[in-house]
């Protein structure tokens, strides 16, 4: 689903945040990628989102180059950023409206996504709302509906358990775990071990810009925890 | 101080040096902020001088130069309330980095006197470009010779320094109010536009009186001057700075007690007023029904739409043009018969055309609809990056969305000049080709002055709509283009009649499809640098 070969990028200052690196996402898998601050992982997943544009390498999205054919790549991904900032102006169900319309989803459709989903996290009756007057945890809520309504073969998520309350986490890992069953695949950084270690099929640990170990989380942890091989490979334990 | 003037420098840096990015690049930083300075002080030298020398011109040989002082006094408090009203809302209340300074070991009033400093800064730079100028008119028409002594002048600035203190304290107050009205009244964007609206219908109909009461001011200087008690601080500043220092010291105790009373009583609830104005809390009784689908350039056009509609500081900033256009049209239609009362006397000498396409273009510049739009973007940039769209999908998305407001209104204002003006049907048609023309290249260029000079970090609309370089660069390079437009019709009206039409609509066609090629070939390039 997911093909990323020999990606780096390079800021404007001369500094490399992300060096060659190599890593694929297969439909149905959850892959999580950790990593200290500032070792690359929000570049690498914005890179893949199409949000930044990238020095070296390819990104592939189920067979879209993100370079070569953003469009078609886009369309079948949804991403959120770990601060999801969302238009102010417009009320809830007006934006995802809005991004019901920019990936075309029919009518019907869209209004039993919005119904289940903004049900779920208990959203609907706020949808008729500005987004201005929405709390922290509600906005993270509705771009998560946006991101779901889209049915999207890849969701990428940049630290989604930041400002969500616990059942809200809860109903987000089930979904996850839902559109993968479907054949999706779900590409995530976090900070939360403990929810990497469980729910992710596949990890990969990224320092300074490099990708320092991947594979299946059982291998990876094997009779220690991931908090171990973690602290292990930043060379703090 | 030590705390005071690293908040004052961040307040100011705000409104009008604030940063193009994020990134910050010096230089571009510094042309932004020295471009937006030039501009605003542009605006007030060109207005003073212009409305300064025709009220002097009939109010000197009378000796009544004081009633110039007191009609510049109102125009720079007026202009001055203008300019900050919203902007208080923005700045004083609004500001994104409420929490990083309310959390500060710094106090409350200071964080909020440094902000009310900022826009009195504002005021002040307006006021000095309209009343310094009207001295140096005073001194060069005065009969009485007003303006060479030094005094004068150290009144003056005296004046110029007290007026925006009252200007900062009304505005403050009117911006708390515009504050608190959008956040208690459901349609708050609508409550602010009507109240826009009557403020610029009142300014519209002064304006078009204005020549009428200057015509008579000379004959009824005295009974102005008593029907102007209302106004009595500004009285007090004319004969103030004619000689009169009590009443100079007079005007200046009712300047600046106000503005105390503002900002010590605004200090003590000033935490309280910030959180008050942040707080909208969501309804909950929103009930889902069958939801509807669009393409997606409708769906872009609709969002473009609604942040335009409903950010009155944009509507009111980028859209003021529009309504100027149709007024203008409306107008000569209403006028008609005065209107061509005045061209008969004046013959045929008179260059009825590109008059007419002037008034129309000027309109049209003062309407940086796309221009500001890309820097508006600024945090949500994410959404449409992330979205399946071309970047030059976007980038023309929001130049239709310019042109789907100024085309319409372009036909309409032609076609009622050209009624008006009793145009021939080809002259009809030039005008009308020449001004949307005009229009379509004006949204072009404003697109690509919006990713010249992006300022994705504004930390408030205030800043991108009125003060970013790109939205200047998009109201006078224009007004420039229209300069040489009319200086290619009178050089072509000495060759033949057609080539005086034919050289200006050449000089549109042409920069229209030099910003269509550069918009074309570099916009999505540029729009992902970003």
């Amino acid at each position: 689903m997911l093909h990323i070969e020999h990606y780096s990028k390079t800021y404007s200052g001369g500094k490399k945040a992300v060096d060659d690196l190599t890593l694929h996402v297969r439909p149905g898998e959850i892959y999580g990628f950790i990593g200290h601050n500032g070792a690359g992982k929000t570049t690498t997943l914005r890179a893949v989102a199409g949000v930044m544009d990238f020095t070296e390498g390819t990104i592939a999205i189920d067979g879209h180059d993100i370079k070569k054919d953003p469009v078609g790549a886009k369309q079948v991904t949804a991403f959120l950023p770990d601060n999801p900032d969302l238009y102010e102006f417009m009320k809830g169900i007006q934006y995802l409206n809005f991004i019901a319309d920019l990936y075309g989803i029919p009518a019907q459709q869209r209004t039993a996504d919005i119904g289940r989903y903004a049900g779920a996290f208990e959203l609907t009756g706020s949808l008729g709302s500005p987004i201005g007057s929405y709390s922290h945890g509600m906005r993270q809520k509705l771009a998560l509906i946006s991101a779901f309504i889209r049915r999207p073969k890849l969701l990428i998520l940049d630290e989604p358990f930041v400002g969500l309350d616990p059942a809200a986490s809860h109903l987000m890992k089930e979904y996850l775990s839902e559109l993968c069953r479907g054949g999706s695949a779900v590409f995530f950084s976090t900070h939360v071990l403990e929810v990497a270690e469980k729910l992710c099929d596949k990890i990969a640990i990224i320092k300074a810009g490099r990708l320092v170990k991947s594979g299946p989380t059982a291998e990876l942890v094997g009779d220690s925890s991931l908090e171990d091989v973690f602290l292990e490979l930043e060379g703090e334990k | 101080m030590k705390k005071f003037l690293p908040l004052l420098k961040v307040s100011v840096q705000s409104m009008l040096l604030s940063s193009t990015n994020a990134r910050g690049r010096s230089r571009k930083k510094a042309a932004t902020g020295v471009g937006a300075m030039i501009i605003i002080a542009f605006l007030g030298l060109y207005l003073s001088g212009l409305y300064s020398s025709m009220l002097m011109s009939v109010l000197a040989p009378v000796h009544m130069e004081i009633l110039v002082f007191i009609f510049m006094g109102i125009f720079a408090l007026v202009g001055g309330l203008l300019f900050t009203t919203f902007a208080v809302k923005g700045v004083v209340f609004g500001g994104k980095d409420n929490d990083l300074l309310l959390s500060m070991p710094v106090s409350t009033p200071m964080i909020m006197a440094s902000r009310v400093t900022a826009i009195y800064l504002e005021n002040l730079l307006f006021s000095l470009f309209v009343l310094l100028p009207a001295g140096v008119v005073c001194t060069m028409m005065s009969q009485s010779g007003l303006g060479h002594s030094p005094l004068f002048w150290v009144r003056l600035v005296l004046a110029a320094l007290a007026l925006p203190l009252l200007d900062t304290a009304l505005s403050v107050l009117l911006g708390a109010l515009a504050a608190f009205l959008s956040v208690k009244v459901s349609r708050g964007a609508l409550g602010q536009n009507i109240a826009m609206g009557l403020f610029f219908a009142a300014v519209f109909y002064l304006s078009f009186h204005l020549s009428g009461m200057i015509g008579s001011l000379s004959a009824n200087a005295a009974s102005v001057m008593e029907s102007l008690s209302w106004a009595a601080p500004l009285l007090w500043m004319g004969e103030g700075i004619l000689g009169d220092w009590p009443l100079l010291l007079a005007f200046a105790a009712s300047c600046v007690v106000p503005f105390a009373l503002v900002v010590f009583g605004l200090g003590k609830v000033y935490r309280q007023a910030v959180t008050a104005f942040a707080a909208r809390s969501a309804q909950s009784n929103y009930q889902l029904s069958a939801q509807s689908a669009s393409s997606q350039k409708k769906a872009l056009m609709r969002k473009e739409a609604q942040r335009f509609f409903g950010t009155p500081m944009y509507f009111w900033n980028a859209g003021m043009g529009l309504i100027m256009l149709l007024a203008a049209g409306v107008a000569s239609l209403v006028m008609r018969g005065k209107l061509l009362d005045f061209l008969d006397m004046v013959g045929d000498s008179f260059p009825l055309l590109p008059t007419a396409a002037a008034v129309m273009g000027f309109c049209l510049c003062t309407c940086p609809i796309a221009a500001p739009s890309i820097s508006l973007e600024g945090k949500y940039l994410w959404i449409i990056r992330e979205s399946p769209i071309a970047d030059s999908a976007l980038l023309w998305v929001k130049v239709r969305f310019q042109l789907l407001l100024t085309l319409p209104c372009t036909v309409i204002a032609g076609a009622c000049l050209s009624i008006a003006l009793r145009l021939p049907l080809w002259q009809s048609a030039a005008l009308l080709l020449a001004t949307l023309l005009f229009a379509v290249g004006h949204a072009m260029f404003g697109m690509l002055m919006g990713l010249v000079f992006p300022k994705l970090d504004a930390v408030n609309e205030t800043v991108v709509v009125k003060q970013s370089l790109a939205a200047n660069l998009a109201v006078f390079i224009p007004m420039a283009a229209l300069g040489g437009a009319g200086w290619l019709y009178w050089l072509g009206s000495k060759m033949a009649a057609w080539t005086a039409l034919a050289l200006p609509i050449a000089l549109l066609a042409l920069l229209t499809a030099v910003c269509a090629a550069v918009l074309a070939k570099r916009g999505p390039a540029m729009l992902r640098a970003l």
